[in-house]
């Protein structure tokens, strides 16, 4: 009897397994309409309500083609493939993680449901992942061997010689439905779409990135052109081309003081290299009409020295063009044409890269600043605008619309090379006139921000990227008393320290001269 | 040494340091509870206490009070320690002027500023012309009973507008968001929009933050003034909308 | 055939570095049902098609093309590198594809056995369309010995990006009927091709001449098509009879310039194989 109740449970138990397992298109259905329709569309097609607001484009689920994948060139992705997709989202685009946000069985359900815009998933043969092996580890010698292929077969085409993305190729790049795509910035790798490690680079140099330009290089394998350990160089060099770790993001900037005289007033000058940089990340500027959700820059380092009458600040991105220039035209074109929303003047034009330094006119007492996109009428801040076509110079904005020129000139260096802008603004500390200038103290956070336009991007006024306020704080010499006060605590201490030894060792010498009496009980001596 | 006073006080302690450390932050989530590290002003209140809990043990018994002390004692006085002592004697000073050294040094730190999340709303507003008393102000697609009509224009709104800083799972993690601060606000979960009212919602969407009082910052908002940009309709939609697809229901006048 | 097979014969290995080889014929034929297919018709009773594609108008100029950035593709040129998009010689339209649309339902045709070059030199594609039967093998030739990467973006096919850093062979088939599949190098935006793919050998991409000529039809009334990547397509109807030649004439205008719609990747005899639902074509 209970050999037959144990049987009627296993089968039970095996029945809600397998209806578990039934792909579950009305659940599915829902959660797709309910979390992703509104960037890849009811339809599937990949042009939701959203889409237009996004580059590169949400997928289209109708061709069955995807980047990621672990399976051959133009085959389909393994369900795995695409729930590691759904579940880390792709980084450097729109598409985030959902692994958090929904449960397992949605996921599952939406990727039934993802595949069902494509049937061929269901009559095609499932799809073999590749076997990729194991990484090697790295070294010079393979780096070395990695630049050389990286040479040798081309990659600098598009990605260029440094890895910026900047190649001869780039400004003609588009994806399979004809939309324009940058190359990839390989100094950047935790943006790549499929993941940034070396493994996850040497899948995309097997697979290829189906939908773009980045093809596979399997058929060099197969053609003995390089072996699988020489693309895992490649991949090393690759990697290598990013730091070990995505720069990390401080509140501020920190300006260190030099001998009078040395502040460096040159792009080229050597001693940059030994002045840290700081990262300050940059969105688009999608908060006043005209907005612009595509800004090709999304960062800038920041570097501050100051000697006690100047500052100078080397500010460097990564841009893809020295604008304007003539072959990023038809680029500039193709992004105007298709990014939404349709505000403001569109035409394409040749446009200049520009950056702007803001601050407040005057450091603030308090918490509070100017809006920290250009002030408002009622509260200006202070500009350092530099163009490629133009010499720096100072400004005070009103709101992103009336800024207006304070006359005067501010010292600039710049120098675009290999896919990056270098910029050096240098400024006394006091300015002639302070009444609309700000005056540099030291030894306080002083609350600053950046802008940065790509004219081959398309952009000019309210269209460019944008920073929240940061903080730059130009370091004093320190107080005589930062050195004699630890110096003080130091004898202090010691000097107590010998005196209780020498208590103690008194008492002890003591005790031992009257020996032979007391009760050991009784204390010896004060607690130290 | 195992029932030597002195050692288990030290023993005592470091394990108190370790579970202050990181049994708090740590263990709990092993078992599905969320947590989070002990600030160091706590830590440093939790080791005191540890600490005085120690020397009222030890010195609660003449005995024990005595051996307790012995080590240290034996350190100061015996011959044979001297340079035990010797080390002491100098490493206890120069830990003492390290830490001195790093509390008067120059720190390059931003002011620390306090703001506040959800400023009293003002009584009335004018958008588009139109002077709007927001209190015991409803939402007319709520009030009338379309819904459906303000979860789709909603949508579209959303995800073409707000997605960008407040995410697609309206979580505040936006593929922008990270750009601004004070970060985006996540409109689910019980801390934000769940304690307002959707006049509340509707005036933050329509003013932005630039409508914002004094202690909300202002100046650092990025919330647009989305009547810039919107209807009156559109804006109460995407208000529906928001508690809709985060699963929250806005609070409600008779819970004032 | 399935659509695996066909990647797995495609990805053998081939090319060999630094040579230009001819296309060997070691591809092992492992379909049984496809060898077995003969002609499904007495080809004694067949007729034939001829005919010839005309041009009226001025056709647009040659574009120049900027190739400073691969001077070893420039040298290949006589004089400037240019791009004929529309290329007629006395009246006579080149690069137009034409072949049976209509007409062979039903009948399998076998797969054919030679396998056209598509060769890259002087930094373009020679020849720019080209036909062929479903699982029929292309060898993609570099020539030019710099990177040119190819990048199919069928429709109702599986797609390929093959890069080809090096003078090299590489072998492709698809699997199913499609006109057009366009190919690109994204290395050099200007380079443009297209494969037609069609379930029968009657198809035919006319040359300097204009002309074509599909031989030994099975006799009956087909749908004939033209078309012309910039010119967009025409249709005409013919009747084959036995052992006879039937004539056609098509016209393109430069007035179909820029309101052509050129029609990529639409499936052939839908019904037949798998084909995506609503797919759109390439926007």
């Amino acid at each position: 009897m209970a050999a037959i109740r144990f049987l009627g449970l296993v089968l039970v138990l095996v029945t809600a397994d397998l209806a578990a397992q039934q792909p579950d298109t009305e659940r599915g259905r829902q959660v797709y309409e309910r979390w992703c329709a509104a960037c890849h569309a009811v339809d599937g097609a990949g042009e939701g309500p959203a889409a237009g607001y996004m580059l590169p484009r949400p997928r289209d689920f109708t061709r069955g083609i995807y980047q990621i994948r672990t399976t051959p060139g133009g085959d389909i992705p393994t369900d795995d493939d695409i729930m590691r997709m759904i579940n880390e989202g792709m980084p450097g685009t729109t598409m985030p993680g959902w692994q958090d946000q929904l449960s397992r069985a949605d996921r599952q359900a939406v990727l039934e449901y993802i595949k069902s815009f494509y049937p061929p998933f269901e009559t095609m043969a499932a799809p073999e992942p590749i076997d990729f092996g194991r990484a090697p580890r790295v070294s010079d010698d393979r780096l070395e061997e990695g630049r050389i292929f990286y040479d040798s077969i081309e990659c600098w085409q598009c990605h260029g010689d440094t890895g910026r993305g900047y190649g001869s190729s780039a400004p003609e790049l588009e994806d399979d439905w004809g939309y324009p795509i940058r190359a990839v910035d390989l100094t950047k790798n935790w943006k790549f779409n499929g993941g940034g490690s070396v493994e996850e680079i040497y899948r995309r140099l097997r697979t290829g990135m189906d939908g773009t330009p980045m093809p596979s290089f399997s058929d060099l394998l197969d053609a003995d052109f390089m072996t699988e350990d020489q693309l895992w160089s490649l991949a090393h060099y690759v990697r290598s081309l990013a730091p070990d770790r995505p720069p990390r993001v401080r509140e501020v900037i920190r300006a260190d003081r030099v001998e009078p005289g040395e502040v460096p007033t040159t792009v080229a000058d050597e001693r940059w290299d030994e002045v840290e940089s700081f990262y300050i990340p940059l969105v688009a500027q999608i908060i006043v009409l005209p907005r612009w959700f595509d800004p090709s820059v999304d960062a800038v380092w920041v570097q501050a020295l100051h000697d006690g009458n100047e500052i100078a600040l080397r500010v460097t991105w990564h841009d893809r063009s020295e604008s304007p220039h003539p072959n990023w035209m038809q680029w500039q074109e193709r992004v105007l044409e298709v990014m939404e929303p349709r505000e403001g003047d569109l035409d394409p034009a040749p446009r200049p890269d520009r950056l702007a330094v803001q601050f407040p006119r005057s450091i603030p007492s308090g918490m509070e600043r100017p809006y920290f996109l250009m002030g408002t009428s009622d509260n200006p801040v202070y500009l350092w605008q530099w163009s490629s076509t133009d010499d720096a110079e100072p400004a005070q904005a009103r709101g992103m619309t009336e800024i207006e020129p304070l006359g005067g000139s501010i010292a600039s260096d710049a120098r675009w090379e290999a896919g990056r802008w270098q910029v050096v603004l240098t400024r006394s500390l006091e300015p002639e006139d302070t009444s609309n200038r700000l005056t540099f103290e030291r030894g306080t956070a002083i609350p600053i921000a950046f802008y940065v336009w790509d004219g081959d991007n398309g952009e000019e006024g309210t269209r460019g990227a944008i920073s929240s306020w940061y903080f730059i704080y130009l370091l004093e010499d320190a107080p005589i008393s930062t050195y004699v006060t630890p110096l003080m605590a130091f004898f202090l201490t010691g000097g107590l320290g010998l005196v209780v030894v020498a208590r103690a060792q008194k008492r002890e010498r003591a005790l031992e001269t009257a020996s032979e009496g007391p009760d050991p009980t009784t204390p010896t001596g004060r607690n130290p | 040494m195992r029932d030597h006073p002195f050692w288990q006080a030290i023993l005592v302690f470091i394990a108190a340091w370790i579970l202050v450390r990181w049994g708090i932050p740590y263990v709990p989530p092993l078992v599905g509870i969320s947590s989070a590290p002990v600030p160091t002003s706590v830590e440093l209140q939790y080791m005191l206490t540890v600490l005085v809990g120690i020397l009222i043990w030890v010195s609660d018994n003449e005995v024990r009070w005595k051996r307790f002390k012995e080590p240290i004692r034996n350190v100061m006085v015996q011959p044979e320690r001297k340079w035990m002592r010797v080390a002491f004697l100098v490493a206890i000073p120069l830990l003492v002027a390290f830490v001195t050294y790093d509390t008067v040094r120059p720190k390059v730190t931003a002011p620390v500023g306090l703001r506040s999340v959800h400023p009293a709303n003002p009584t009335s507003i004018t958008v588009d012309g139109e002077s709007i008393i927001l209190e015991g102000l409803e939402n007319p697609f709520r009030a009338e009973g379309r819904g459906d009509e303000a979860y789709a224009l909603g949508l579209d709104i959303y995800y073409q507008n707000c997605m960008a800083c407040h995410g697609d799972y309206l979580d505040g993690q936006g593929h922008y968001a990270h750009g601004y601060n004070p970060l985006p606000l996540p409109l689910r979960g019980g801390g934000t929009i769940a304690q307002l009212t959707e006049s509340y919602v509707f005036w933050r969407i329509a003013k932005g933050g630039a409508g914002l009082p004094r202690e909300g910052q202002p100046w650092n908002s990025a919330m647009p003034a989305w009547e810039d940009f919107l209807t009156v309709e559109e804006m109460w939609a995407v208000t529906y909308f928001l508690y809709e697809q985060a699963g929250i229901s806005p609070r409600t006048w008779e819970e004032h | 055939m399935r659509y695996s097979d066909a990647v797995t014969r495609a990805l053998l290995p081939f090319a060999l570095l630094g040579l230009i080889v001819a296309c060997g014929g070691d591809a092992p034929e492992t379909e049984a049902d496809d060898a077995e297919v003969e002609m499904p018709f007495d080809v004694a009773t067949a007729g034939h098609l001829q005919g010839m594609v005309l041009f009226e108008g001025d056709p647009p100029p040659p574009e120049v093309l900027d190739m400073s950035s691969e001077p070893d593709c420039a040298a290949q040129w006589d004089d400037q590198p240019m791009r004929d998009l529309v290329q007629v010689s006395d009246g006579h339209l080149e690069n137009v594809f034409i072949y049976v649309k209509e007409g062979l339902d039903g009948m399998d045709f076998p797969r054919a056995r030679d396998t056209p070059v598509m060769d890259q030199v002087g930094c373009r594609y020679t020849p720019t369309v080209i036909g062929l039967m479903p699982g029929q093998e292309i060898t993609f030739r570099n020539s030019d010995g710099l990177l040119h990467n190819i990048n199919s973006s069928p429709t109702v096919n599986r797609g390929f990006n093959i890069s080809q850093p090096v003078n090299m062979d590489t072998q492709r088939s698809f699997a199913s009927p499609e006109v057009m599949i366009p190919v690109r190098c994204d290395v050099h935006g200007w380079m443009r091709a297209y494969i037609g793919v069609v379930p029968h050998p009657y198809h035919g991409v006319t040359g300097s001449g204009g002309s074509f000529d599909l031989r030994d039809l099975p006799p009956g009334e087909y749908v004939i098509e033209a078309w012309h990547s910039q010119l967009g397509t025409q249709e005409q109807t013919v009747t084959i009879a036995t052992g006879e030649t039937a004539e056609v004439s098509f016209t393109f205008t430069s007035e179909m310039l820029g309101t052509a719609v050129v029609p990529l990747g639409e499936p052939i005899y839908p019904h037949r194989h798998h084909a995506p639902h609503s797919a759109p074509a390439t926007r």
